[in-house]
């Protein structure tokens, strides 16, 4: 039956550009790479209960240091890129988890919506860098002699570099560390107490959640074109939390389904902006009143 | 830089900090009573601006009944939100409460958008804004109404903490709510009236600092400033709110006379992120202890 499902839904995904209007091609690299944000920020906030209101800000680490590689290393393949979009946002959220061990629930997620200012702040007056306001065009990308020109070949990017994170994350969950996340989440103290340390996997979760949102903030950069710091502002934050508390908070799969549903809703809602916030802050308050674990724990619930 | 230009930054600063220790008392109030944080306090004071923006506007009713309204408006929309929605999820999860009220900031933000406008408006000030000069130096007065109000505000919630039944009730139930209940005293309308009180409070700041940042759906967003505030002066501490409000608006005014201009806007989050980094209880914060 999981079987079945699953390669129902890998035969959709490997179809879908074939049969979908260009514009729904787009939508669901949108998909793909907001999937991939979720599952970061699920590791780190559904799984060791830290609450981040700045993934925005790793998402646009990422995006910049994609887009800049591209533009000073125009030979260097797409995935070396993302791996350095990664590895570099992944060394940031070292530099911020580490004194944020600190910190829990409110003032974590106060430091990391401050983080979040900052990043874009920062972004907006390095000029010479990142041409702040004014904004920065990524060029075209090529794996070897593949040039990732259209629609279609970005999407199959997305959707392959998504497959193997989610897959990545299905197995973290299921080893010492996903376990130990879990404790941690159940009770950090209880955890501390069963000989986990909690310390350093917190910091683990803090880091592996910059990296998924950094490779995620590459793709993003290569399938948008273009960045300004504008479009990665709080608000973009708040969009990622709704994705997994409707998703499930601690589900991989729940992030997934979170992240499709709240990008093709932003999208159907795009001629009702004055609206959006306002679905979207019934989504939050009606997940945590009548639907506490989100659309996983139904599932779990219902199957 | 001349000493009477740097008296003028400092009194504008002091104003804008009272205005920060208002909204900061007003997140510390909610916390008190119910250990969590409403991220929907700036949107709150956000509507309580608008409605006393309408009162006088559309209903011509004169200033200061105008902003009496807003107040007033505001306390009701606290009533209301607590019993309707908070109270059903006070039993969960602190996270719980803080994902509620952030999408219930999201909700107030659209909703003012979409009965009112998504435009800047200019507000009516009790308060001239011309400066005047007093000795050498060159003060508007406004900054001095701002002051002078948020003061005596703060006395009055003085007052009430200490005078009246009520303020000890929320004193009591900030210290121990297991011995609150024990003593008679009824949580679920200390977390009501904490709701109402923290409304009002920060409606008088929504009103007084709305002529000078102009109104508008972003003016929630100093409830972040409020929070780094509260932080600075120890989370729950209501002295320290006051204080680190004053800070905070001092800092803020000050640093890009040193610093260059393009800072200005990360000045309350870098210095959220210094001190909570450095001393995660606040300034004056004691570390709590905790039991499994």
């Amino acid at each position: 039956m999981r079987g079945a499902a699953v390669t129902l839904a890998t035969m959709a995904a490997l179809g879908w550009p074939l049969v979908a209007p260009k514009y729904l091609v787009f939508l669901g690299t949108l998909v793909a790479i907001n999937a991939i944000v979720a599952i970061g920020l699920n590791l780190l906030s559904g799984y060791t209960n830290q609450l981040s209101f700045g993934h925005a800000g790793f998402l646009a680490i990422g995006a910049y240091v994609s887009a800049l590689v591209t533009i000073h290393l125009p030979a260097l393949p797409v995935p070396l890129t993302l791996l350095v979009a990664g590895l570099a946002t992944g060394l940031v959220g070292l530099a911020l988890g580490i004194p944020c061990l600190r910190l829990e629930g409110l003032y974590l997620a106060m430091a990391t919506l401050a983080f979040g200012f900052v990043v874009i702040e920062a972004i907006t007056n390095l000029e010479g860098l990142t041409r702040g306001n004014d904004g920065l065009r990524v060029p075209v990308t090529r794996i070897g002699p593949w040039v990732l020109d259209t629609d279609a070949s970005r999407y199959y990017l997305a959707v392959a570099v998504a497959a193997g994170m989610i897959l990545a994350a299905l197995n973290v969950t299921a080893t010492r560390t996903g376990r130990a996340f879990l404790a941690i989440r159940t009770s950090e103290i209880a955890a501390q107490a069963s000989g986990i340390n909690a310390a350093a996997y917190k910091t683990i979760a803090f880091v592996l959640s910059a990296f998924y949102t950094g490779v995620a903030g590459g793709l993003f950069a290569f399938v948008v074109g273009f960045l300004s710091p504008d479009a990665f502002d709080v608000f973009l934050s708040v969009d990622f939390l709704v994705m997994i508390i409707l998703g499930g908070l601690g589900s991989v799969f729940g992030s997934v389904a979170g992240a499709a549903i709240v990008t093709v809703l932003n999208d159907s809602l795009a001629g009702f902006q004055a609206y959006r916030p306002l679905i979207f802050g019934a989504i939050m308050i009606a997940c945590m009143l009548f639907m506490p674990g989100g659309l996983a724990a139904l599932a779990r619930r219902k199957s | 830089m001349s000493g009477s230009a740097l008296a003028h930054v400092v009194v504008s600063g002091l104003a804008t900090g009272c205005i920060y220790g208002l909204v900061a008392l007003s997140l510390v109030i909610v916390y008190n009573a119910t250990r969590t944080v409403n991220f929907a306090q700036g949107e709150m004071l956000m509507i309580s601006a608008f409605v006393a923006w309408s009162a006088q506007r559309t209903a011509g009713l004169p200033l200061p009944l105008a902003l009496a309204c807003g107040v007033v408006a505001g306390g009701l929309l606290a009533y209301l939100v607590e019993r309707v929605i908070i109270r059903r999820a006070l039993e969960a999860t602190h996270w719980d409460v803080l994902i509620i009220t952030l999408g219930l900031s999201l909700v107030l933000r659209a909703a003012a958008g979409i009965v009112w406008t998504n435009d800047e408006l200019p507000f009516p000030s009790l308060f001239s804004n011309r400066p005047v000069s007093i000795g050498p130096v060159r003060v508007a007065p406004v900054s001095f109404g701002i002051i002078g109000a948020s003061l005596v505000l703060m006395l009055a919630l003085v007052a009430l903490f200490r005078a009246t039944r009520l303020g000890r009730a929320m004193r009591a139930v900030a210290q121990n709510q297991n011995a609150a209940r024990l003593m008679g005293i009824s949580v679920e309308g200390v977390y009501g009236s904490a709701w109402v009180l923290a409304a009002v409070v920060g409606a008088v700041g929504g009103v007084l600092i709305a002529p000078v940042t102009f109104l508008s759906t972003k003016m929630g967003l100093i409830a972040i400033n409020g929070f780094t505030a509260a932080v600075l002066g120890g989370f729950g501490s209501m002295p320290g709110a006051v204080a680190g409000g004053m800070l905070l608006g001092l800092i803020e005014n000050l640093a890009p006379l040193y610093l260059p201009t393009g800072i200005r806007y990360s000045v309350p989050f870098l210095v959220m992120i210094a001190i909570l980094l450095a001393r995660p209880r606040g300034l004056f914060g004691r570390v709590e202890r905790r039991k499994v």
